[in-house]
């Protein structure tokens, strides 16, 4: 055990953070990209009535797929059909990105569509623009309604970044299955990996989660804490 | 360029390979079930020990279940089936290899009952405390209790969200073509080396599972919605 753990897990911890720093970049950009897009869906479906139809069928694909389907679709299908993305590590977050911003658009919709009525209507009233009154009064309220979720879709990309390795992107589960193949011990670093995530999505969860609670309590949405 | 989009997209291809994905098909329902199964029966233990009164057994439990829940699935699944097997061979001094199917199975029955547990146990307190409480009264054990009162009240208001839940399963059993179950995904991966065509395997496969889980999604919805009106 302890042998094994000085041959294979020790030479390889530079391998292991190179891996690391992979799946952080994934991460974050495909959570950023998938905020954008599920943003600009949810934007689209509320207030351009015509396309509406567009947005919903899009929120309804990436949900309804399978985001290991969507991953290698997006890999191996989208440079033949658009000579786009030119890279696996550029299909891996977009096909992450893809995959959650469907229900981001889904959750901020129904955020945006919680905001009471009186809200928009007083704003108008008040002879605010259509564009002040949604970036001053309703999305404020609408992103404390929806923190919590969004939180949530955050760890669903972490979780779902391993799968990255998958398509040869050389992310931390990619260089940990390298070296189960080349020692053939999987116990030791496997494990090892398994600890890892949990100890990357457990406290970044309760860390947001608790983040989110405070400010949802500081700017009143709740009036007790939660 | 049409034509060549055309030629691209050729879902004769797809088609004409329909009796291997309809096979492939066959295993992503067959983990589905069994995984399914086991996500239950292990959450249903999960739920009525973070219920007992044993605080170390429910945090035990808790603790568990929030693993389950923070483990990314391919890594439990590659954990399930190369470790596990390694130590029973150190154990009894021989080789084992694990089957693909049995690993599937733990990995994805153990990762989903993160969240179905938490849903049981939803469900088990939004029983009013007074049915318990009458059944008690009643003279009934404690274990008949929350098999006859509790339960069956639990489980019937969260159908429809334990059937969400197996949707989501759904989706997840596509992971294990990862370790050569030969599902819908290893079969699309093992044509589409072979015929040199991803584009028009890969887009179809994304197609179907769409088109399989819309529908399942619209019909639960229209079921959970009857089920309240006229089950609850």
């Amino acid at each position: 055990m302890i042998e094994n753990w000085n041959r294979i897990v020790w030479p390889n911890v530079p391998l292991l953070l190179q891996g690391l720093l992979v799946s952080a970049e994934i991460c974050v950009l495909g959570f950023v990209a998938a905020l954008i897009a599920g943003f600009v869906a949810a934007l689209v479906r509320i207030y351009l009535p015509p396309l509406r139809w567009l947005a919903v069928g899009y929120s309804e694909f990436c949900r309804a797929t399978p985001i290991f389907v969507q991953l290698v679709w997006v890999a191996y299908v989208w440079p033949e059909l658009f000579g786009w993305p030119r890279d696996f590590f550029t299909a891996g977050w977009v096909a992450l990105a893809l995959q959650s911003s469907g229900y981001i658009a889904e959750t901020l919709r129904t955020g945006i569509e919680a905001v009471a009525r009186g809200h928009r209507e007083a704003a108008y009233a008040l002879g605010m623009r259509p564009g002040a009154t949604l970036r001053r009064i309703v999305l404020p309220q609408a992103f404390l309604t929806v923190a919590p979720s969004l939180v949530n879709q955050l760890i669903v990309v972490v979780k779902s970044s391993t799968l990255v390795s998958v398509i040869a992107v050389p992310d931390l589960l990619y260089q940990v299955l390298g070296i189960v193949n080349k020692y053939y011990e999987p116990i030791e670093i496997l494990t090892l990996t398994a600890l890892i995530y949990v100890a990357v999505t457990t406290p970044l969860s309760l860390l947001l989660n608790g983040l989110s609670a405070r400010i949802r309590y500081r700017y009143g949405y709740v009036s007790g804490r939660e | 360029m049409l034509d060549n989009l055309q030629d691209l997209l050729d879902p004769q291809l797809f088609w004409g390979y329909r009796a291997l994905l309809f096979a492939g098909l066959r295993f992503n329902l067959l983990v589905l079930a069994t995984s399914g199964l086991l996500s239950l029966l292990l959450s249903l233990i999960i739920c009525v020990i973070r219920l007992s009164r044993f605080a170390p057994a429910r945090w035990l439990a808790g603790g568990f279940a929030e693993l389950a829940r923070n483990t990314p699935e391919y890594i439990l699944l590659v954990w399930i089936h190369f470790v596990p097997p390694v130590l029973i061979g150190l154990a009894l001094h021989t080789r084992v290899a694990a089957d693909p199917l049995v690993s599937a199975t733990l990995a994805l029955g153990i990762s989903s009952s993160g969240y179905v547990s938490e849903t049981l146990r939803a469900g088990v307190i939004s029983v009013p405390r007074g049915h318990a409480e009458a059944a008690l009264a009643l003279g009934l054990r404690p274990g008949t209790i929350f098999r006859r009162i509790v339960l069956p009240q639990a489980l019937r208001r969260m159908l429809p969200e334990l059937l969400n839940q197996a949707i989501s399963l759904f989706k997840g059993t596509t992971l294990v073509s990862l370790i050569a179950v030969p599902d819908v995904m290893y079969q699309v991966s093992m044509i589409s080396a072979q015929e040199m065509q991803p584009v028009p395997l890969y887009t179809g496969a994304a197609l179907a599972f769409c088109l399989i889980v819309v529908t399942a999604s619209l019909l639960v919805r229209i079921f959970a919605e009857r089920w309240r009106r006229v089950v609850l």
